[in-house]
């Protein structure tokens, strides 16, 4: 244990940074995960009883299950916790097994920033591995900034040209899917340069991959989106309602003008509690309880929303197909949206994307596990037709099956059609 | 035992008073917004239940439920799995709790179920894994549809892999590979007959959170999680408490130190950990330096194997 870095772990007094971390399995992405709880000083001595002397084995600490001992790759998402002085992180691991493509969705979908790993000595004339092609689409799909550790390093001998190379081609691959600011690290996880502290290449002034992850940008971009507020529930007392939720997008104080479902009802704010004490403003991400000037006529499943909120029955949207049993026409589904569930049907898929050479399949009557597909859907009951993009709380749903009550497919709203 | 930390700035305000929003860490702001709106998905279950031992992520977890009903009160039943093995304090400390709260706190005893004969101890005699039976049969008689538990990811590992709505079928067995992707805010509370949901409030938060926590809320716990004498014989590299249930074995030599526990489960596979810390900064402190793992340092039940907690999750455990 003379590994760590930090002499002190952080106090309580840090923000939080959540990412999830993709890979191929011989890329090395569970090796850099013990290296990060390793030289952050997380790791407990117990915990890493398993390593021994060969920093090699610092990937058992995060293979987590029998089963995926037993097959030697991860199965699913598990999640890891570290702090250095400057934060406390939040790693949602995602397997790199093709089959588990769902699990990297589930991992992105509650995470602030995707770390790719990838395996430098692998990548042969840049030429990127499928895999990795496809965790960078997923990621776009998701709307997540992109880090790119380009990992063992030292097997390449810290070779600036070919990591230059690995840059380039993701750099090409990242216009392709329209993600912007991908910053490339090399770093050598086994051996611990450039993932908490320097070392190896004494070409490379960029930052540590920690210090990357640090700087990423976390959910505060939400503050600037007008208002959602997705009610939970309504609670009573002897004299008034509150109606509680979390603030997906926006800010909120007392006396804003807000509407209410997809007639727009307006209404007043009168308070706004968080944790049972007034404030004078709540922003995206807390929890709160307000009332309204004059009663209401608001339930679970209905939204507080800022004026010039846009409903709408009909959506075009991505989907990623989470479920073995496959997706056939005509099939009603539960979505929800916020805090709203009502019934939907996919009427059409427009295609379905291939992502690794990112063409588009027409045609097809049926989606499978794993596949991601432009589709029109049809609800119920009006939606909110936030796009994706622009109001990531609201744009977001969960499909699941009525029949089995399986989650079957994770949506993005990318246009309303009204 | 706690000591008030927070200053002026940090009173209460009334709606008009103060332009700013009340200033709190800013992770801990999260943790507790993120918990409250899961609590809250559970306001329209029927019969939710929060398991309540009177540990101290349980006493979280309560004080949240709190927080998030304010003015209601929680719409929870309390429940507790009693293996008849527990510290009297903490027996104390959860009724005293529960009738705080005002919420009704139902007991069931591991006792009962060795005498129906749905449960047979091993030769360690421990009743830790043998609480799954007993919650199982409880889950049952009362038809609960949602089990709130205290446990968080940052425990252990096949914990590491759990959902925070964690779907159990009518044998109340965890299938880790067929869990329902989770995603967003966005849970599935969708449960057939005889199914129910096991729901991780704390699923982010690690133990340091937790401590951080009782700090600024001043949650109050039961008094051996602080520093206190107490007889104990040194084995293994664990500190065995000695009490009328686990008695010194002959030949072993017990000695009074000052200890405190960082988990408090059952009396025969919890151990102590030598510390002084008397308050809940002093305990927050030592937890930042800490080299060895909450349940590695003081719980035998999960060193037998490395898949421990796994088994006993897949048979119902929390």
């Amino acid at each position: 244990m003379d590994g760590a870095i930090f002499p002190l772990r952080a106090s309580a007094e840090t923000r939080q940074v959540r990412f999830m971390t993709a890979g191929s399995v011989d890329d090395g992405k569970s090796t850099l995960i013990g290296r990060l709880l390793l030289d952050s000083g997380v790791l407990m001595r117990d915990q890493a009883a398993s390593i021994g002397d060969d920093e090699e084995d610092l990937a058992a600490l995060t293979d987590g299950l029998e089963a995926e001992r037993a097959q030697g790759i991860t199965i699913d998402v598990a999640y890891r916790y570290f702090e250095t002085p400057r934060a406390s992180f939040i790693i949602a691991d995602a397997p790199g097994h093709e089959q588990y493509t769902r699990n990297m969705v589930t991992a992105a979908s509650v995470s602030d920033v995707a770390v790719i790993v990838i395996d430098a000595s692998r990548v042969d004339g840049g030429a990127l591995k499928r895999q990795t092609r496809r965790h960078a689409a997923i990621a776009a799909l998701m709307g997540l900034d992109v880090i790119v550790a380009v990992n063992k390093m030292d097997l390449i001998g810290w070779s600036q040209e070919r990591f230059a190379d690995i840059e380039t081609a993701f750099a090409d691959l990242a216009g392709a899917l329209k993600l912007s600011g991908v910053v490339c690290v090399p770093v050598s996880a086994r051996r611990g340069d450039n993932v908490v502290r320097r070392g190896g290449a004494d070409w490379w002034r960029g930052p540590t991959l920690i210090e990357v992850i640090e700087q990423s940008r976390g959910p505060a971009t939400r503050h600037d989106a007008p208002l959602r507020l997705p009610i939970q529930a309504v609670l009573r007392d002897v004299t008034s309602r509150f109606y509680v939720g979390r603030i997906e997008t926006g800010s909120l104080r007392p006396g804003d003008s807000v509407v209410l479902g997809p007639h727009a009802y307006p209404a007043t704010i009168a308070s706004v509690r968080i944790g049972g004490r007034a404030v004078a403003r709540a922003e995206a991400g807390a929890s709160v309880a307000i009332e309204f000037e004059d009663e209401r006529d608001v339930t679970r499943g209905d939204v507080v929303a800022a004026a010039g909120a846009r409903y709408a029955r009909s959506v075009v949207a991505d989907v990623c197909w989470l479920d073995e049993t496959a997706w056939s026409k005509g099939r009603r589904y539960i979505l929800r949206q916020g805090t709203l569930e009502t019934q939907a049907l996919i009427e059409d898929v427009a295609f379905v994307h291939d992502i690794e050479d990112f063409s588009r399949r027409e045609g097809a009557s049926s989606l499978l596990l794993n596949d991601i597909a432009s589709v029109r859907l049809a609800t119920r009951d009006p939606i909110l037709a936030d796009t994706f993009a622009q109001s990531p709380g609201t744009g977001a749903f969960a499909l699941f099956d009525p029949q089995t009550n399986q989650t079957c497919a994770a949506g993005m709203i990318r246009e309303a059609i009204t | 035992m706690r000591l008030a930390y927070k200053s002026d700035d940090d009173a209460p305000v009334s709606g008009e008073a103060s332009p700013a929003p009340v200033r709190v860490s800013a992770r801990l702001e999260r943790l507790e917004a993120e918990s409250v709106y899961i609590l809250r998905e559970l306001a329209s279950f029927a019969r939710p239940a929060l398991l309540f031992s009177g540990g101290k992520d349980s006493a979280v977890l309560l004080h949240l439920a709190i927080k998030a009903f304010a003015p209601q009160k929680a719409p929870f039943k309390l429940l507790h799995i009693d293996t008849g093995h527990n510290f009297p304090e903490v027996l104390a400390f959860r009724d005293t709790r529960a009738r705080q709260a005002g919420l009704q706190l139902i007991v069931r005893d591991v006792e009962d179920s060795i005498r129906r004969g749905s449960v047979r101890i091993g030769p360690d005699g421990s009743r830790n894994a043998a609480q799954a039976v007993t919650l199982l049969e409880a889950q049952q008689e009362f038809e609960f549809d949602a089990l709130i538990g205290g446990a968080r990811r940052d425990e252990e590992r096949a914990r590491a892999k759990e959902r925070v709505f964690s779907h159990r079928d009518a044998f109340g067995a965890w299938r880790p590979r067929a869990q329902r992707p989770e995603l967003w805010g966005l849970f599935n509370r969708h449960i057939g007959v005889g199914e129910h949901m096991r729901v991780f409030p704390l699923s982010n938060w690690t133990e340091a959170d937790v401590w951080a926590y009782i700090i600024q809320e001043q949650i109050e716990l039961p008094s051996l999680y602080y520093a206190h004498e107490r007889e104990v014989v040194r084995r293994d590299g664990f500190l065995f408490p000695v009490t009328s249930l686990t008695p010194a074995e002959v030949g072993a030599t017990s000695e009074r130190i000052v200890v405190r526990f960082r988990t408090v489960g059952d009396i025969t596979c919890t151990c102590p950990v030598e510390s002084e810390a008397g308050s809940a900064e002093q305990v927050l402190a030592e937890t930042l330096i800490a080299t060895v793992s909450e349940r590695g340092a003081t719980r035998m039940d999960d060193r037998a194997n490395s898949a421990a907690m796994e088994r006993r999750k897949v048979e119902g455990y929390f």
